[in-house]
């Protein structure tokens, strides 16, 4: 398959995220939406470091499965603390700060 | 890539905040009480503080490292030296307030370090992949220390917030990267794109890349559009994080940013032109400072208000950045000059806001402020002083910072409209820092003040005052400093 087509691929996974941070009211959903998006950085990545015959790519690919990794792990820590306190995991009724 | 001996000592000061926060997280595990993992923590800051002078007195030049992964050159090490600064601060002030507010965790003092470690990476990095590695330590450990304060729902409601704009915002700076790889091709490093942008900038791609890693970076400094998360997240956090999070997370990120415009971006089919970010980044300035200072107007809770103002001074220092854009020679000082007044003038006003509360009383309203001048006259001096500062009134620090960024940006006639929109900003600032001043001193108390004694907040507050004020009659040491510190490579 040409590189192209990996990258409308990755632009439709990053936009789909994106709509789905703005969109969607729960925090887990935000959350694997904002997963998606790193997903799609890193196919974008991976497509053009093969189509360059270049190893940075790569690279970076594997710093951003860390790095989602480690969101993870903050992020539900937070929810669950959030969890706590209003037991709801609704971002419309997670609104005690306003102004 | 090797890793020399002259490279490490290079990174010396980085090095040892990260490598004194991994050992402050295993010793507050093995020690009796939190007291031996802050004496340490703070003990770091001031050997890495040495390790920055060290540095500065030895070479002159700058110096990649890691096969130009970081870059060791004066602007790094004169904004290492205000994240350690703004560190150790936190440090003081946060033992006494998490003690005084019953949630004192040793992780703590090792999240700051870890923050400025991430911090100091990104004033270092010249290559996508060192960005986004500090970029996200820092945030990573922000958003822990937004949400320590666990009792409080505030706390954990702004940690979320700030999370989930923070981690999309990382998904911006990973897509831009990924895009400006692919059209540069194969260049991460901010040399490299820059020798190929000139080629890249006809491609909608590239274009469409460099905006996602400024979109990025632009949430961190919460400009406008990008700033929902900080009002929450600033009120929501402990006070002393709030402190670090408006000058140290702050002024990291904008050192990042001179670093992407200066040299990756600093192209001129880039940077100037109808699409051009000089002019995008312009109407973002106007857009932050004016919204951030009308927001500021009707706020009613102290930390909410500082929000808003920081939000604001995001817009001046946009300022600067523009002006960095236009290739004004000064400045990129005068930004510096700038965040160290500012850090300076933040911190200690987080360190008052920290000082008036009391367990369960936090006194976070205006009107909880009043009469403070009576009982606690050189608090209320102090904080008057710092106050004016933020609005930018002479003789402070304050002032001497938007007085270089404004110069800076008059040069380039193009930007004359952003400076006369700043001054009136800085005009219509003055009337909601007066209003803490008016309650100090000319409203009754509405309850007795009891602030609790602490000899760090005292420190910390003595200092930041001092520093002001000796900013604001004698700028030029501070001015030689910051000049020394030209980006070299562009």
């Amino acid at each position: 398959m040409p590189t192209y087509a990996y990258i409308l691929v990755s632009l439709a996974l990053f936009f789909v995220g994106a709509a789905g941070v703005l969109l969607r009211r729960n925090v887990l959903i935000v959350l694997m939406s904002v997963e998606m998006q790193l997903a799609a950085g890193t196919l974008a990545l991976l497509s053009f470091s093969r189509a360059l015959g270049d190893q940075k790519g790569h690279v970076f690919a594997f710093f951003v499965m860390a790095l989602a990794a480690a969101e993870a792990a903050v992020g539900l820590a937070i929810v669950v603390s959030v969890f706590r306190t209003r037991r709801t995991a609704s971002l419309d009724e997670v609104n005690g700060l306003k102004g | 890539m090797t890793i020399a001996a002259a490279q490490i000592v290079a990174l010396s000061p980085l090095l040892m905040i990260t490598g004194v926060g991994c050992l402050a997280l295993l010793l507050d595990t093995m020690a009796k009480g939190r007291a031996p993992a802050l004496w340490l923590a703070q003990l770091g800051c001031v050997a890495a503080l040495l390790a920055v002078a060290n540095q500065w007195m030895g070479s002159g030049s700058s110096q990649p490292i890691w096969s130009g992964m970081l870059i060791v050159d004066r602007m790094a090490l004169f904004l290492d030296g205000v994240l350690i600064i703004a560190a150790l601060a936190t440090l003081l002030v946060a033992a006494p307030f998490m003690r005084e507010h019953e949630f004192e965790h040793g992780e703590h003092y090792a999240l700051v370090l870890f923050a400025t470690a991430g911090g100091m990476t990104v004033v270092h990095a010249t290559h996508l992949l060192s960005l986004l590695i500090g970029i996200e330590t820092m945030s990573l450990a922000a958003y822990l220390l937004v949400a320590s304060w666990r009792r409080q729902p505030a706390g954990a409601e702004g940690a979320l917030k700030y999370l989930l704009l923070g981690a999309f915002a990382a998904g911006f700076l990973v897509y831009g990267t990924a895009l400006v790889y692919g059209t540069t091709g194969g260049e991460m490093s901010y040399a490299g794109i820059a020798a190929r942008a000139a080629r890249a900038a006809d491609n909608p791609l590239f274009i469409m890349g460099a905006y996602f890693l400024l979109t990025g970076m632009l949430f961190k400094i919460a400009a406008v559009p990008f700033h929902m998360w900080a009002p929450d997240a600033y009120e929501g956090a402990p006070t002393p994080v709030t402190g670090l999070m408006a000058s140290g997370i702050k002024v990291a990120a904008v050192g990042g940013l001179v670093r992407l415009l200066g040299s990756a971006f600093a192209n001129p089919g880039l940077a100037l032109g109808h699409a051009g970010w000089v002019r995008v980044l312009g109407g973002i300035a106007f857009a932050t400072m004016t919204w951030g200072n009308l927001a500021a107007l009707r706020q009613e809770n102290v930390k909410r208000m500082l929000a808003y103002s920081s939000i604001a001074h995001a817009g001046y220092l946009m300022i600067g950045l523009v002006a960095l854009g236009q290739k004004v020679d000064g400045a990129q000082p005068a930004l510096l000059v700038y965040l160290a007044a500012y850090a300076a003038t933040t911190l200690g006003v987080f360190t008052v806001v920290a000082w008036v509360g009391r367990r369960d009383d936090e006194r976070l309203l205006i009107r909880d402020w009043a009469g403070m001048a009576r009982t606690r006259p050189a608090v209320a001096l102090a904080m008057t002083v710092l106050l004016l500062s933020l609005a930018g009134v002479p003789p402070t620090g304050g002032f001497f910072g938007k007085f270089y960024v404004f110069r800076a940006a008059m040069q380039s006639p193009d930007l004359a409209w952003l400076v006369v929109a700043a001054v009136l900003n800085s005009l219509v600032s003055v009337y909601y820092y007066l209003r803490i001043v008016v309650a100090m001193y000319f409203r009754d108390p509405v309850r007795p003040w009891q602030p609790f004694p602490s000899v760090g907040m005292a420190i910390v507050l003595f200092v930041t005052v001092v520093v002001v004020l000796a900013l604001g009659v004698v700028p030029r040491p501070v001015v030689e400093l910051a000049a020394g510190g030209l980006v070299t490579h562009w």
